[in-house]
């Protein structure tokens, strides 16, 4: 017991990734071996960070379970891992959402053993960026998460997924690029990669030592541009989000879980782990061009869900509706570090994080369920679904309405906190939202109406294109999640005040 | 006592007699005599240079040994391909067996 | 029990059983409709506990009931939610938990509980009716709705959200409750999905209701901001109103305060109907009528002035008394416009929902008009007594209706339009009830003097506005007054009077006692409810009971507002308009037949002033047009895109250039294919001493050993 006590992030961290190594010796046509196995790998990292969530310590500020390994003493850096309030959240997201989207998977029968492996890689590639607290071993990780995830959609994804899966690829390669030169520009700068150290000695760096003929100054804005990229481009924030509607609409169905509900939270996290911490001036002085980006992010995305025909589509395009309102009240945050009103507006920011990896899932798995049993996703093509498929429907109204942030539910607690927060600091921007606010409304309510509502559509109700309900594997991948929205929607406080003592910590 | 040249003729002439037989027969398993033959040979000179240099120094008796080892090896994994081959081709001539050649 | 646990009970029944109907026993019909009807029993229970203490209590308005919790941590503070029970507050408690209640129970009926299935019914349409034997007779009987438990669960979710909304001490509750009931008229006007305009019908209502509800939630943005809190008793503080009447915003001069009550406002013309959001309403009346009345009478558009009534500190901050404020005009404004408004479109529809629909949105518009120039007590009560006879009214329409498609399933024409009042006619003698009980309504709506309750709280309004010198506002009421008791009556005498004008109204039937029973009581609340809020000083009846609503509800205010001096220009104008609007009403109506015989069929108002249309071409086209065309086509998939796949084939074309001009020619044929052709020579040459026999190799390994020792041996020793 002493040895998990002391090693829970590494056991949580690694175990996904040994699971996989040992999933290379099992037999390749034992699906149900496979399957199982890797849902039960995943879910013991799932147990660990719940044992974290409760040994951790919301008042004690800075980082907790920490540990540090020597990985690459040369140059400095080291396998520095910790978590605050901020990451452990983002930590129990994805241990939450990997077994669920394992569990969804297990429809999946065309290579299993490679399949499932790489999911598992995939949940240590994200979660190593949760825990990382040494710049080298966070980039390392976060480009651990971009294979996993490139041959997913590579491999398994539906009709155009070369083009997708490579769009995916060149985008984030494209701004991560920037993110490893400024890591080691920091590291040479520095001397250490090691982020709580760089903390300590951001502001003291004197200004007259020189790198490459550049001041100190230089360098870091250079460092904040190149992060700012790489997280826009995760994010997604527009106009760089184009990736984000192909590569959700062509993975698999527990890809595209993943793929909202945690890949796109590591651009977020990083603008709140990096961004805001080491660059309040820059932050202060670009807040209004991020605020107008995540607004553009917000409206379009709602406009561009509008107009769309495929469901999932329409789903992905939520996704930068919604991940507008975390870059939001990043950007309030970084306008007004400090206040009250940015406190609140981080809070929301990081609920509305793990709201929308909750709702976006479920979303996206609901997408899934119907998508394999038509294998079509042409709305034009559904309706009047809901005579057919009740316990489906219900279901899928409860998530949409989760989605389209319906007060009691968690959506609506979250953007409340960023709505509450932006407007003071930035009323204009928060103004215009309410617009992709009102649109989210009109896209969820069209996703509802053309799937479920409407006169019959007799083609899915007879014979052997009959629609057959909800199996009770795919309401147990959903089951979590709705109690989960419905949780956080009566009674935000208990995750909520991990991420507020965090808020006040950091920030 | 027997001078040590003797040894190193016994021993010399061990060696020819393997050399001969790996360089003439054309029967698989009898390379594989001639190779043995050679190695023991070369046990007969680490024998007799310890016994006539300084016994307290054991180097010459552990080579001895390892040879042994590997010499059981090499049978083993010798006449396992050996025999794996005569039950694909039929044959233990060593120059039949010349698939890989160009 | 103390009556703050208590209050925080109330809203639970409802949404417990919610969810055991969706979760347990949606399967048994019977089992559903028990726990939907019990759980609003015990609600309605828990709220005449609270109503009755609440009475009991004096000074109610400085000590009320109310207790809180911390919900959400907010930096270094919390945000509290908590549940207030305030002379308002117990006033509307009263009659939304009987109107609630009523509800639920007529449902029974409506759904035809103890029918058999339908022969053809599906989940999402209507019931068509099912045929049984009797008697060694075939005939059509209606058959009970197929989601008949989902009905009652999403009724259980609605009456949660407005007992929550009610019971709320606090914005951010009373929001929730709002969406949720904003959600669930999305899910009952939607209830019969199947059908298309039911389904866009639903959608229309939501979305109209959403534009006010974002500017709402910015309104209760910038409140939580301006003050720190969200909860009602904290807010109207002297000292935190007059900070926000004197901050001064950008925005047309208005104060904070000003503003924020706009804000809201602009909630509650969603929520309430009012123009220009008033367009879904009429619309929403494809849903079941009970949901017609739910969502039309006794909570969700109610909902929409009690939360002006709510806010009314806020709105009303530096009112003197006589000059309204920049905020109040504009309330004022669109209250008494929609009042006149919707009451020229009610006159010339025929649908009897319609009517009511569009009769809703006016009569909001007297209680919308009377909050915008600080009648505050009038509206309070208006807003009950509409409650009770406008329920009244729908749940007799429904009635209505059903008996009508009694008869359309004995002819078996469905050609017939149930709800077209030119299909009814002479119902009187076969429904007798729901004529009686109508009849009350109808007269409660038009304010028939004296005996009904309508009567009572339209004529405050009025006298308000005349005492205040409201002249304007008094005149639009006053001719919107006269036009609802024209088209009340018009309403009755189409429907109850004359003679039955098709087969189907011949064969109409009285409905089931379910259905009459809620008729009945509403019936008496309508005539009796007036009788508790009688002006102190109207001639006669004056001083005969006293003024309770006026000293109970006016106590929540921090400043009593006092009772009003008697003038008999607004007693006349009440009088005239009621009796003389019921006068022509009937005699406008008496002898139409069809509608080529109505005069008032008049095209603008038919098609309400062209709105629905206006809007498509104002808003609803170019929302398509930006996301279909502007955002997906042409901004995501031509421009981001198009930049994006001209640096591929920017990057593809610089690859083949170096392919083509270095790549093949110079390192491939050059080094690459050099190289390998001389490897390969030499190799070709080499081969022939490769003959693959060991013994050979070995044997050469022995000469070249022997030569090479031979040759070191003599070169190092020589």
């Amino acid at each position: 017991m002493n040895f998990i006590a002391s090693h829970y992030l590494t056991l949580i961290l690694f175990f996904p990734a040994l699971a996989a190594v040992i999933m290379l010796f099992l037999p390749r046509d034992e699906n149900k071996l496979l399957r199982w196995f890797a849902f039960g790998a995943s879910l013991v990292p799932f147990v660990l960070s719940l044992m974290v969530w409760v040994n951790f310590n919301a008042d004690q500020p800075g980082f907790q379970f920490e540990e540090s390994y020597v990985w690459y003493e040369a140059i400095g850096s080291s396998l520095h891992l910790g978590v605050d309030g901020l990451s452990l959240t983002m930590v129990l997201l994805t241990t939450l959402l990997t077994p669920l989207a394992i569990l969804a998977s297990f429809s999946i029968t065309d290579r299993v053993k490679p399949y499932m492996m790489l999911f598992l890689f995939l949940e240590t590639g994200m979660l190593g960026v949760f825990m990382a607290l040494d710049l080298l071993i966070f980039f390392v990780f976060w480009e651990v998460g971009l294979v996993p995830m490139y041959f997913l959609i590579n491999q398994w994804g539906s009709a155009n997924r070369d083009y997708a899966s490579l769009k995916f690829m060149i985008y984030t390669m494209g701004g991560s690029l920037g993110l490893l030169l400024a890591i080691q520009m920091l590291g040479v700068l520095f001397g250490t990669f090691d982020l709580v150290s760089l903390y300590r000695q951001w502001n003291s760096l004197t200004a007259d030592r020189v790198l490459l003929g550049m001041s100190v100054h230089t360098v870091k804005t250079i460092a904040f541009w190149a992060f700012v990229i790489a997280f826009a481009v995760k994010v997604p924030l527009w106009p760089f989000h184009t990736w984000l509607p192909d590569a959700h609409t062509e993975a698999p169905t527990a890809g595209s879980m993943l793929l909202a509900g945690v890949l796109l939270k590591l651009g977020a996290y990083g603008f709140l782990r990096l961004i805001l911490p080491l660059y309040p001036v820059e932050a202060k002085m670009f807040a209004g061009a991020l605020a107008f980006l995540a607004v553009a992010a917000i409206v379009f995305g709602a406009f561009a869900a509008y107009g769309q025909t495929d469901f999932k589509r329409l789903v992905a395009y939520s996704s930068v509706n919604h991940m507008g309102f975390v870059v939001l009240g990043i950007a309030a945050a970084g306008l007004a570090s400090g206040t009250t009103d940015a406190a609140i507006a981080l809070n929301g920011a990081i609920l509305q994080m793990f709201n929308h990896g909750l709702s976006a899932a479920g979303m996206f798995f609901l997408v899934g369920v119907i998508y394999e049993r038509t294998h079509t996703r042409n709305l034009e093509e559904f309706g009047g679904l809901f005579p057919l498929v009740p316990v489906y429907g219900g279901i899928l109204i409860f998530t949409s309405m989760a989605s389209l942030g319906l007060p009691g539910l968690n959506g609506f607690v979250s953007e409340f906190l960023v709505v509450r927060g932006a407007f003071p600091i930035l009323t204009v921007y928060t103004a215009i939202s309410m617009l992709g606010l009102l649109f989210t409304g009109a896209y969820i309510l069209k996703g509802i109406k053309k799937v479920l509502h409407g006169p019959v559509n007799e083609h899915w109700a007879h014979g052997e294109h009959k629609l057959t309900e909800i199996s009770t594997r795919e309401i147990l991948v959903m089951a979590p999640l709705m109690a989960l929205i419905l949780w956080i929607g009566i009674w935000p406080a208990w995750i909520l005040n991990v991420i507020n003592k965090a808020v006040v910590a950091l920030f | 006592m027997v001078p040590l040249s003797w040894y190193l003729i016994l021993s010399a002439g061990l060696f020819s007699i393997g050399l001969f037989g790996v360089l003439t027969r054309r029967n698989a398993v009898a390379i594989l005599l001639g190779v043995e033959l050679m190695l023991n040979s070369v046990n007969v000179n680490l024998a007799a240079f310890w016994r006539y240099g300084d016994v307290t120094q054991m180097a010459g008796q552990v080579f001895a040994i390892i040879v042994f080892a590997v010499a059981a090896a090499e049978v083993a994994v010798g006449l396992a391909l050996v025999i794996s081959v005569y039950r694909k081709r039929n044959t233990v001539i060593a120059d039949d067996i010349d698939l890989m050649k160009w | 029990m103390t009556t703050e646990t208590l209050i925080w009970l109330i809203p639970l029944p409802p949404i417990l059983a919610f969810f055991l109907i969706v979760l347990f026993t949606n399967k048994s019909k019977a089992l559903s409709h028990t726990i939907g009807v019990g759980a609003a029993a015990l609600s309605w229970l828990a709220s005449m506990v609270v109503f009755f203490r609440a009475i009991g209590v004096e000074h109610l308005g400085e000590h009320p009931f109310e207790s809180s919790l911390n919900w959400l941590p907010t930096g270094d503070t919390f945000l509290k939610i908590g549940v207030l029970i305030d002379p308002v507050g117990a006033a509307v408690l009263f009659f939304v938990s009987i109107t609630i209640f009523m509800i639920f129970l007529y449902s029974v009926g409506y759904h035809n509980f103890g029918q058999p299935k339908g022969d053809h019914d599906v989940a999402g349409l209507p019931p068509h009716g099912a045929t049984v034997e009797e008697h060694g007779r075939k005939h059509v009987v209606p058959s009970i709705e197929p989601m008949y438990s989902r009905f009652f669960a999403f009724l259980g979710l609605f009456a949660f959200g407005m007992y929550t909304l009610v019971v709320s001490d606090n914005l951010l509750t009373l929001f929730v409750g709002w969406e949720i009931m904003g959600l669930c008229s999305y899910l009952l006007i939607g209830f019969w999905y199947g059908k298309p305009s039911a389904r866009n019908a639903a959608i229309k209502a939501f979305m109209t209701t959403r534009v006010g509800d974002v500017f709402m939630l910015l309104g209760i943005a910038f409140l939580y901001w301006a003050t720190g809190t969200l909860s009602f008793r904290e807010i109207f503080t002297e000292e935190t109103l007059h900070i926000l009447g004197t901050t001064m915003t950008p925005i047309f001069g208005l104060s904070a305060a000003g503003l924020i009550a706009l804000l809201l406002f602009i909630g509650t013309v969603g929520k309430s109907a009012q123009w220009p959001l008033h367009v879904w309403l009429p619309d929403a009346m494809e849903g079941p009528t009970p949901v017609s009345a739910m969502i039309h009478a006794a909570t969700m558009v109610s909902a929409g002035v009690y939360a002006v009534i709510r806010m009314f500190p806020l709105l009303t901050t530096d009112f003197n008394g006589h000059e309204l404020t920049t905020a109040m005009s504009v309330v004022a404004f669109i209250g008494a416009f929609t009042a006149l408004f919707a009451a020229t479109i009610a006159v010339a529809q025929n649908d009897i929902k319609r009517v009511l629909a569009y009769s809703t949105i006016s009569q909001l518009g007297f209680m919308i008009a009377a909050l915008g120039i600080g009648a505050y007590v009038a509206a309070v009560f208006h807003l009950i007594t509409h409650a009770f006879f406008k329920a009244l009214l729908f749940l007799g329409s429904g009635s209505v209706i059903h008996g009508m498609e009694h008869g359309v399933l004995h002819t078996g024409n469905h050609e017939t339009d149930p709800q077209n009042m030119f299909n009814m006619g002479g119902l009187r003698n076969k429904m007798p009830i729901t004529f009686w009980t109508f009849l009350i309504g109808g007269f409660a709506l038009s304010g028939f003097p004296i005996l009904t309750a309508g009567f009572w709280s339209k004529d405050e309004i009025l006298a308000d506005a005349f005492g205040h010198g409201h002249m304007a506002v008094f005149i639009t009421l006053a001719v919107a007054a006269f036009m609802t008791a024209f088209y009340t009556m018009r309403q009755i005498t189409l429907t109850f009077l004359g003679e039955p004008r098709t087969k189907e109204a011949e064969h109409a039937q009285e409905t089931p006692w379910t259905m009459t029973a809620p008729l009945v009581v509403l019936a008496f609340f309508a005539v009796t409810y007036g009788w508790v809020g009688i002006p102190e000083h109207f001639p006669l009846f004056g001083g005969l009971v006293p003024n309770w609503f006026h000293e109970f509800v006016g106590g929540t205010l921090a400043e009593h507002p006092e009772a009003l001096e008697f003038n008999v220009v607004p007693l006349l104008t009440s009088l005239f308009v009621a009796l003389g609007g019921l006068f022509f009403g009937w005699l406008a109506y008496r002898n139409v037949q069809t509608p080529a015989e109505d005069k008032f069929q008049i095209p603008v108002l038919k098609n309400k002033w062209y709105f629905d249309e206006a809007y498509d071409f104002l808003f609803v086209k170019p929302a398509y047009w930006f996301s279909e065309t502007f955002v997906s086509a042409w901004m995501d998939k031509g421009v981001i895109d198009g930049i994006l796949h001209t640096f591929g084939k920017v990057t593809q074309f610089l690859g083949d250039i170096i392919r083509n001009y270095f790549d093949l020619p110079v390192i491939n044929r050059f080094f690459g294919d050099g190289t390998a052709d001389a490897t390969q020579w030499v190799g070709r040459n080499l081969r022939p001493i490769q003959t693959g026999r060991v013994q050979q190799y070995f044997m050469l390994a022995l000469v070249i050993f022997i030569v090479v020792g031979a040759a070191l041996y003599y070169l190092l020793l020589a």
